[in-house]
């Protein structure tokens, strides 16, 4: 035992013939074959899948790897064209619901096959490159079933015939598209594509090709909108329940296409409903389904924003060229800015604020509110409407959104100085009238209008308000220091005006009534004793006057009129009857004016405090006038005449017009010096363009204008042709040092003409120079001695502020002490504040002064008594 | 433009420049015949009073060379003697003139006369010789443009010959316009310009009016334009 303990056992392999039965494959082949076939009769309970894996395996394993796959191939053939043909055999609706069923089958077949030749499956084919056995099973099923001839076109056709079914309303099995479908894709995407979608595509296009012919012959515009919007989430819809998500996008093209695409401009175009039919009856849902629909295709809302804009173009042009509509500036506005607020809303509503939609908006409103000249002067009005009566009562943040809205339009104007100069007129007659609504709100807009354009462009708007305001505390210290004699006679209000921040009117004078008079000396004392060297001159055209009046059988009323009518109705404190000539004799007020006051005095119902012989509308010379004993009024206070804003004559628009062309001048030409300093050289289109990029904020100048400009500038040789290519190159000729101190010791030592001293004076004050520089450059204008510098230095002394005046005041006072009579005359002409600087004159030789123009200095509006 | 500026400086030996003082050292006595006899020649023009060749003088002069004094060739002459003053020559301008002509006669001088027109009609005289006719044509201190009426006789003057039928139109336009009663001299180099660039005429077609010329030119050429269609 031990020594068989001992003994070592040494295990070997157990050693036996392997029998190698030559009909060992086809008899294993048979066994498996005979599986395949039970697992498609649905027998596969009784089967052995262990065996089988094991038979397969052996198979594979002793190399007949080759048959057995081949054999499956044939097998699985054989069943399937079986399967086929009862697929073809089945009648009718059945057709859909036995291929899926087979379909059914045939995975789970191929489940199993696949598991029992799992081996297979994993060494042999893969080594030997060959389809899987899974998807083997889906290449046969294709290849055999579904492209078998007689299911392929009747596949195809049923399919299509229940999409076409359920778009016409039928409720069809939509599991079973389900299933199909994702069969065809579980094949492969190929197979879904080439075999389903593709066609699927084409018989879309050809069933909305023909709908929407059929709707675009019948609907109007909103309604095909509408049934296309209704098509396009349909498919959405069908591709979400039983296509492939891909289609989505191939679907919805095919709808865009054939139902927007190709009919858009019909759509738009459409007659009595169209998109110009929308935005008139403010269709907002209309209007928000052709944008979202017109998103989808190429150049849609192209085309949308297009008709948009030109029909705001055309509607906007016959608005603003329609004589009617001119007539009245207010409503001409408030229907500008009711316009603007109907597209912002479509904007807004439905077109979802689209950014290129709001900006064709602004590029048409610009266009068309620039077609006529009158817009600037009109949307003055429009704001002086509102601050003088419209804004009453009205809250605080709706003012605000008015004159935003006024901003807006104002942003649209290209001829904004044109607008400075209206709104700087209006503004002066409100607050000299006394009329404005309200103070924040006129400067509330200042700052608006600040905001937009700098402080240039209000600088002088500013001015007025400030003058205002001195004016009050003048008055105050006024009627303080005259205590007693005042009660009696009559009360006296005066705004001192400071010349140049008002507009500048033409001084017309009149004789003022004795009581008058002897107040206004009064204030004259008063006032140039504490502001000395001053000159102060009556604006008896802006004035108004309360007067208490009795008429015939006792009753008295008080009388709003202006300076003019009072001076006219003082008259007849001594007489009854005047005739037209003795009036104007007696008042020397400017014909026209005293013909309209007349006309407001004598010829209105109801205000008639005088009588007219002959009865007549207009004034003649001949007519006589008499005090109107019989005058009755419901209203103890009367007011005659207004001397509200209007609308200017077309002779003095033409005017307004020279004077706006005329101050455009400077401007281009410092535009045009600016830019050639900077760039010394520039060919002439260049120019053009930066001269007009740069005066846009204020004015759109005509290139003709800047080419008179150019031209000018080189015949007074600031700038130069280039001598090689002459009509390309323009060189700036008078070349200016940035450095001022040596400019000014250049200037004085050297021969420049008088014309490039203003044009660097006003250069500098443009550039925004140092105040001693400039008033150093005016300190020089003396020893040229040319008119031509009063423009200059005008210019400077517009941009001064007040501490710089002073100093400036300084040095123009020392100048003309110093004796440069020869220029004295262009300097005080020039002068805005000459308070110090005349009295230096006055103390050189005041007699040589023209009244004339001495007089001009200051304005002094408002006459009350 | 250089090469016109050094021409004009080179070209007439200067009296004080170094080769003339050089020439006289070389043949001094020649030279100062030859200044005799030019200033003899002055002194039969001159107005004694004046000390140079006045209007009448230049009429008489005229007349002595058989040319009409309004002819173009009078006004080359006083271009090559650099006359400052219209219808007047210097005695300075007389001689380094005639000299830079090379001619001290009468005869001599009208013999000149043809070279002189060659002369000018170099490309790079004309120009200068253009421009020399407005500024000769201004007589006033300080005065910077020349009248309409002037300036047509100017044009059928000096550019009548070369663009017969640009000068015509445009005479015709100037004459006619109410926009401009003077010219100046920006626009005078103008038309030569718009005559030598090759726009072409009558047709204009390849005018281009964004361009810098002037605008008197724009008009013109509109007008043209109008007349056309």
């Amino acid at each position: 035992m031990s020594a068989q303990k001992k003994k070592a056992f040494q295990i070997e392999a157990f050693k036996h013939r392997v029998v190698v039965d030559p009909k060992y494959a086809e008899k294993t082949w048979k066994i498996l074959e005979h599986a395949i076939h039970e697992i498609y009769n649905h027998n596969a309970s009784g089967l052995s899948f262990e065996e089988l894996y094991r038979n397969a395996y052996n198979m594979v394993l002793h190399k007949f790897g080759e048959k057995l796959y081949s054999g499956l191939v044939t097998t699985m053939t054989s069943h399937l064209k079986e399967i086929s043909n009862s697929v073809e055999a089945a009648q009718g609706g059945l057709f859909l619901d036995e291929l899926n069923r087979k379909w059914a089958e045939h995975n789970k077949a191929m489940q199993m096959i696949r598991d029992i030749l799992m081996y297979m499956d994993r060494t042999f084919i893969p080594n030997t490159h060959k389809t899987p056995v899974h998807e083997l099973g889906l290449n046969l099923w294709r290849d055999v079933v579904i492209h078998s001839y007689a299911i392929q076109s009747r596949l195809q056709a049923i399919l299509f015939e229940n999409v076409r079914r359920e778009r016409s309303g039928e409720v069809i099995d939509r599991g079973l598209m389900r299933s199909i479908t994702k069969m065809l894709m579980d094949l492969g995407p190929s197979v879904y594509q080439d075999d389903f979608e593709k066609h699927f595509l084409e018989v879309s296009a050809d069933f909305y090709r023909l709908e929407s012919q059929e709707f675009i012959e019948s609907c109007d515009c909103g309604e095909y909108l509408k049934k296309a919007e209704r098509r396009l989430n349909e498919e959405i819809e069908r591709v979400s329940h039983y296509m492939d998500a891909r289609s989505e996008v191939r679907i919805t093209n095919v709808v865009e296409k054939e139902m927007i695409e190709n009919h858009m401009h019909r759509l738009v175009q459409m007659e009595n409903s169209g998109l110009v039919n929308m935005i008139v009856d403010e269709k907002y849902e209309d209007l928000g389904r052709m944008y979202c629909l017109f998103r989808r295709v190429p150049n849609g809302l192209v085309l949308v924003r297009d008709v948009m804009t030109s029909y705001i173009r055309d509607t906007g042009k016959q608005l603003v060229t329609d004589p009617e509509r001119l007539k009245d500036p207010v409503d001409f506005v408030q229907h500008l800015l009711d316009l603007k607020d109907k597209y912002d809303k479509i904007i807004t509503s439905a077109f979802s604020n689209d950014k290129t939609f709001q900006n064709a908006l602004n590029s048409s409103f610009e266009y068309f509110i620039n077609l006529t000249s009158r817009s600037p002067e009109f949307i003055s009005l429009f704001v002086d409407d509102k601050l003088r009566k419209g804004l009453r009562g009205v809250t605080e943040e709706d003012v605000e959104l008015v004159l935003d809205k006024v901003m807006m339009l104002f942003r649209y104007l290209q001829e904004k100085d044109i607008f400075e100069k209206y709104y700087k007129q209006h503004l002066a007659k409100r607050l000299l009238s006394g009329k404005t609504v309200s103070e924040d709100a006129e400067r509330s807009l200042i700052v608006k209008l600040k905001t937009e354009c700098g402080y240039q462009f209000t600088s002088k708007l500013e001015g007025m308000f400030t003058d205002m305001k001195t004016s009050q505390d003048t008055m105050q210290g006024f009627h303080a220091s005259q205590d007693v004699d005042i009660a009696d006679g009559p009360m006296l209000s005066v705004q001192v005006l400071t010349t140049g921040s008002w507009p500048t009117q033409p001084i017309t004078t009149c004789n003022l009534p004795a009581e008058i008079m002897g107040i206004c000396e009064k204030f004259r004392n008063y006032y140039l004793g504490t502001h000395t060297g001053r000159r102060l001159s009556w604006q008896t055209n802006m004035g108004t006057a309360d007067l208490k009046a009795t008429f015939g059988k006792g009753q008295k009323h008080e009388l709003n009129v202006s300076t003019y009518q009072m001076c006219v109705l003082m008259l007849f404190n001594n007489t009854d009857r005047l005739s037209y000539k003795e009036i104007e004799q007696a008042t020397e007020i400017p014909v026209s004016d005293l013909k309209r006051c007349l006309q407001s005095l004598a010829c209105v119902k109801g205000k008639n405090v005088l009588r007219k012989e002959p009865m007549s509308k207009d004034i003649a010379d001949t007519d006589t006038f008499l005090f109107n004993d019989k005058f009755t009024s419901k209203f103890f206070k009367v007011k005659i005449g207004t001397v509200a804003a209007q609308r200017e004559s077309e002779p003095e628009n033409q005017e307004t017009r020279q004077r706006v062309e005329e101050d455009r001048k400077p401007q281009i030409e410092a535009a045009i010096v600016r830019i050639m300093k900077a760039r010394r050289v520039l060919d002439h289109n260049n120019i053009v363009a930066e001269v007009t990029k740069q005066l846009q904020s204020r004015f759109l100048p005509n290139p003709v204008v800047i080419k008179k400009r150019i031209e000018s500038l080189i015949e007074r040789e600031f700038l130069e042709r280039d001598k090689v290519h002459h009509l390309l190159t323009l060189y700036l000729f008078f070349e200016l040092e940035k450095d001022n101190a040596r400019l000014d010791f250049q200037l004085l030592n050297s021969e420049v003409s008088s014309r490039q001293l203003l044009y660097h004076t006003r250069e500098l004050c443009y550039a925004n120079a140092s105040i001693s520089t400039s008033s150093n450059m005016i300190y020089k204008v003396p020893s040229f001695c040319h008119s031509v510098h009063i423009e200059a230095v005008t210019g400077v002394l517009f941009r001064l502020d007040a501490g710089n005046r002073e100093e400036y005041c300084e040095v123009v006072r020392n100048s003309i002490a110093v004796g440069f009579v020869g220029c004295r005359r262009s300097l005080v002409t020039a002068m805005p504040f000459p308070s110090s600087i005349m009295q230096s004159l006055e103390a050189v030789k005041i007699g040589t002064l023209p009244e004339s123009w001495l007089k001009r200095r200051f304005k002094v509006g408002s006459l009350e008594s | 433009m250089p090469p016109r500026a050094s021409k004009r400086k080179s070209a007439p030996p200067n009296s004080s420049s170094v080769t003339s003082s050089d020439g006289r050292s070389v043949s001094n006595k020649a030279k100062t015949k030859g200044m005799d006899k030019i200033d003899r020649l002055f002194n039969t023009y001159a107005n004694s009073s004046l000390g140079m060749i006045d209007p009448e003088g230049i009429e008489a002069l005229c007349s002595d060379l058989g040319v009409d004094y309004t002819d173009v060739r009078i006004l080359m002459l006083a271009w090559k003697l650099k006359a400052e003053k219209q219808g007047y020559f210097t005695q300075d301008e007389w001689q380094t003139g005639l000299k830079a002509l090379g001619v001290d006669s009468l005869t001599k001088l009208k013999k000149a006369l043809p070279e002189l027109e060659k002369e000018v009609e170099e490309p790079s005289n004309y120009e200068d010789f253009y421009i020399y006719a407005f500024q000769y044509c201004l007589t006033e201190e300080k005065q910077k443009s020349v009248d309409i009426e002037s300036i047509c006789e100017l044009l059928n003057l000096v550019l009548g010959v070369q663009f017969r039928p640009q000068v015509d139109s445009l005479v015709e336009y100037l004459k006619v316009q109410n926009d401009y009663k003077v010219i100046n001299a920006d626009q005078w180099i103008n038309f030569l310009r718009f005559c030598k660039e090759q726009i072409s005429f009558p047709d204009l077609e390849n005018y281009d009016a964004t361009q810098a010329w002037p605008l008197i030119l724009d008009n013109f050429v509109e007008w043209m334009r109008e007349k056309q269609s």
